[in-house]
């Protein structure tokens, strides 16, 4: 199978933790899954045709959009590896202002003919192209791409996450009352009871399940970086509702109090964007 | 040949981020110019303004999933510093060892996957094949110490961190969690493993270096300053003074990080989404500097650790102080990563590691404050300017790639006029140009987090036409 990765606007975490994957990731690389091209490890200059194309980031210049057109004509199958490829991930923070506006101010003197314009926003990838399976995660855990990877190298469709992060996060939930809603550094966490529960504004409970819940677990709000689960997804509008009444039947907090936090919260942002992604077969393809 | 022409090579392969290198040649195919383009940008500087103290740290680690845990470090010591924290001698050690696995981490990656090719392969050699994967084809033992040395580092970021990429339990005022003596245990035991996996591959970088070396030593050597952290003179990551040395080897100034800003200045040029950074006070380009491998190896006297040490002093005697010439950097990493190995286990064996008084409670205030680490790449570091609501007024990043911006671009420059003769830019050439340019592990999502970074090698003749692409 000959594969390429490619990277768009992002951290590069996501291939990052695909090679975090020790073991498993040598049996990958011994299996039928050869890398022809990857600007990050490999020296070949232009894209070629391959069986499966392995896309972290979103799009947030010109370049990254002709780069995702051009990939995805050239592949027959695709991953979306990560949120900023899924979703726009934190980059798109930058939808919420004008950060276009700010940064052709700051670089005005740049010269247009060496360097890429930008979008007007970050964009998902599936803005532009069809995905075939959206694998989630900021990044996603190094064994979840592996176990992706090795059903679409053995043609198998790869096993689905359709619950929420609270499935895998052992603490218990209690309906509480609290007199207000707590920053995760204003106080310790009990590491038994849920974090919603003791007033942490923690997303496990609309967000996809996949990861493991590592970051609830270490007594860290969870920040929806899988997005939303099968059950939200097709529910969009009514996502945010739900959380809120969420958090206020744990905690005792009167929803409106409960929803002034939230917008305090970009990061509530990361299961709120999904744009285009319900449309066609979307939900069936989510990883 | 007749007329200027310009090569470039696009995108630039084997460095993490995209990147762009145009090389102009004059009428008679010699080369008069080069850059080293960044042609992303994201705008974290902008979309972060007004954003809580608290949501900070982990937002700036998604600056760059390679490096992820220095931002961390950064970001929580400038809070720390505008909220006067002191945090304790456990959760000091537990970030100076997650700090080690960051440099494990990401130098097994730049040495296995991303350097060794050219050494391991001759420079004519079909550049499909000049990769990672063919050397584990064809040495499958070499690939499994490369993922047995990088996991290391990503299981130290798990153990502790929490996440392999991003960890969450570093917070202002030390770590979430504790660790456990038997997770102490089990990374011991793997870090005696970790350590002998990283003393082969330095002696196997040092005797593929020197047939390289004679091919290397005038390319990119152009003299400039060098700045690390450094405890007591001795090589450091986590704390202590920021030690500058110049041209000659004479230190140029010593100073504490927070006051870093007031000796380190940013600067913009049009072709380019990466600034420059650069010494305050000095004139360009007397005030250029360097940060990363070489730069700790000339700015440190010593090591800390026995065989650290062995090398460094080798290092010195070999290449004088300070040692100039860009290839050096492969060197120095190596040098870095049996540091970090033998630096994590003297760490893990200490049994006060395990304590549970990792966190103090902070008390959030309004201010401006520092935080600088040595990242991979480099010194890092993160200035904020917080309000009394505790929200995020400025910030200021000084990032190892932008400092080394100038001197990556004026020595791409000069190894393209080592290897560049009269118009002759056969692959084997140009590849010598990019290897210039991996030496310094160039971060491209770092250097650009505010605009979206590119890196690509063209070569153009001196009407500016295209020559060649490496793209």
């Amino acid at each position: 199978m000959k594969v390429s990765i490619i990277s768009l606007t992002c951290c590069a975490g996501c291939v990052s933790s695909f090679l975090n994957a020790g073991e498993a990731l040598l049996d990958v690389l011994s299996e039928e899954f050869e890398v022809v091209y990857s600007p990050t490890f490999v020296d070949l200059k232009e894209i070629p045709q391959v069986d499966l194309a392995i896309v972290e980031g979103g799009v947030r210049t010109e370049t990254d959009e002709k780069l995702i057109r051009e990939v995805r004509a050239k592949s027959r199958t695709l991953v979306a590896l990560g949120i900023c490829a899924t979703h726009g991930g934190v980059t798109s923070l930058g939808n919420l202002t004008s950060v276009k506006k700010l940064l052709e101010k700051e670089y005005s003197l740049l010269d247009s003919s060496t360097l890429p314009e930008l979008t007007d926003l970050m964009y998902p990838i599936c803005n532009f192209v069809d995905v075939d399976y959206y694998v989630p995660g900021c990044p996603p855990m190094p064994l979840l791409i592996i176990h992706t990877l090795k059903s679409i190298i053995n043609a198998r469709p790869p096993q689905r996450h359709t619950s929420v992060v609270c499935i895998e996060c052992k603490r218990k939930i209690v309906p509480k009352k609290l007199d207000r809603l707590y920053g995760i550094y204003e106080k310790e966490s009990d590491p038994e009871l849920c974090l919603v529960s003791q007033g942490f504004v923690c997303l496990g409970s609309v967000t996809r399940d996949g990861c493991g819940a590592p970051c609830p677990r270490a007594g860290f709000t969870c920040f929806g970086c899988r997005g939303p689960a099968d059950s939200l997804l097709y529910r969009e509008r009514d996502l945010y509702s739900f959380l809120v009444k969420i958090i206020s039947a744990r905690t005792g907090i009167q929803e409106d109090t409960v929803k002034e936090e939230l917008h305090r919260n970009p990061f509530v942002f990361h299961t709120f964007v999904f744009s285009k992604f319900e449309r066609s077969k979307a939900r069936e393809r989510v990883i | 040949m007749s007329g200027k022409k310009e090569i470039t090579i696009s995108p630039a392969t084997r460095i993490e981020g995209h990147g762009k290198v145009t090389i102009i040649l004059d009428e008679q195919g010699n080369v008069s110019n080069a850059y080293f383009y960044a042609t992303e940008i994201r705008g974290f500087d902008y979309f972060l303004l007004g954003m809580e103290a608290e949501r900070l740290p982990f937002i700036v680690s998604r600056i760059c999933g390679v490096c992820s845990t220095a931002h961390i470090m950064a970001s929580v010591k400038a809070i720390e510093s505008i909220f006067e924290t002191e945090i304790t001698e456990t959760a000091r050690k537990l970030r100076e060892l997650l700090l080690m696995g960051q440099i494990i981490n990401n130098h097994s990656l730049v040495f296995f996957f991303l350097t060794l090719p050219d050494f391991w392969f001759s420079q004519e050699e079909d550049p499909n094949r000049r990769n990672v994967f063919q050397i584990m084809r064809e040495k499958p033992d070499v690939g499994k110490k490369a993922i047995t040395l990088r996991s290391f580092g990503a299981q130290i970021a798990d153990v502790i961190g929490k996440r392999e990429v991003h960890i969450v339990s570093v917070i202002p005022g030390g770590l979430i969690n504790p660790l456990r003596d038997r997770e102490r245990q089990e990374l011991l035991q793997k870090a005696e493993e970790a350590g002998t996996i990283a003393k082969e591959a330095l002696d196997l970088g040092k005797e593929l270096f020197d047939k390289n070396w004679e091919d290397f030593r005038k390319a990119g050597d152009y003299r400039t300053n060098y700045m690390a952290l450094t405890k007591g003179e001795a090589l450091e990551f986590y704390d202590g003074t920021i030690s500058v040395l110049d041209a000659e080897g004479k230190p140029l100034s010593r100073f504490e990080a927070k006051d870093f800003m007031e000796h380190v200045e940013e600067r913009k040029l049009e072709w380019t989404y990466a600034k420059f950074a650069s010494l305050a006070g000095l004139k360009w380009p007397e005030g250029i500097v360097q940060v990363g491998p070489t730069a700790r190896m000339n700015v440190s006297a010593k090591a800390p650790t026995n065989q650290a040490e062995q090398e460094l002093k080798e290092f010195k005697k070999r290449f004088g102080n300070p040692a100039h010439a860009t290839l050096l950097f492969d060197y120095a990493r190596m040098i870095d990563l049996l540091y970090a190995c033998e630096r994590a286990k003297e760490l893990l064996t200490d049994e006060n590691l395990t304590r549970t008084d990792t966190r103090v409670k902070v008390k959030p205030k309004a201010g401006r404050g520092v935080g600088v680490v040595e990242a991979p790449r480099g010194t890092l570091a993160h200035e904020y300017e917080l309000t009394r609501a505790g929200h995020l007024k400025s910030m200021k990043l000084i990032i190892p790639t932008q400092v080394n911006n100038a001197a990556i671009n004026l020595n791409v420059k000069d190894a393209a006029m080592e290897f560049i003769h009269r118009g002759d830019i056969r692959p084997g050439l140009l590849n010598r140009v990019e290897m210039v340019i991996r030496a310094y592990d160039p971060c491209i999502k770092c250097a650009t987090r505010q605009a979206n970074a590119a890196i690509a090698i063209e070569i153009r003749n001196s009407q500016g036409e295209l020559l060649r692409t490496l793209g």
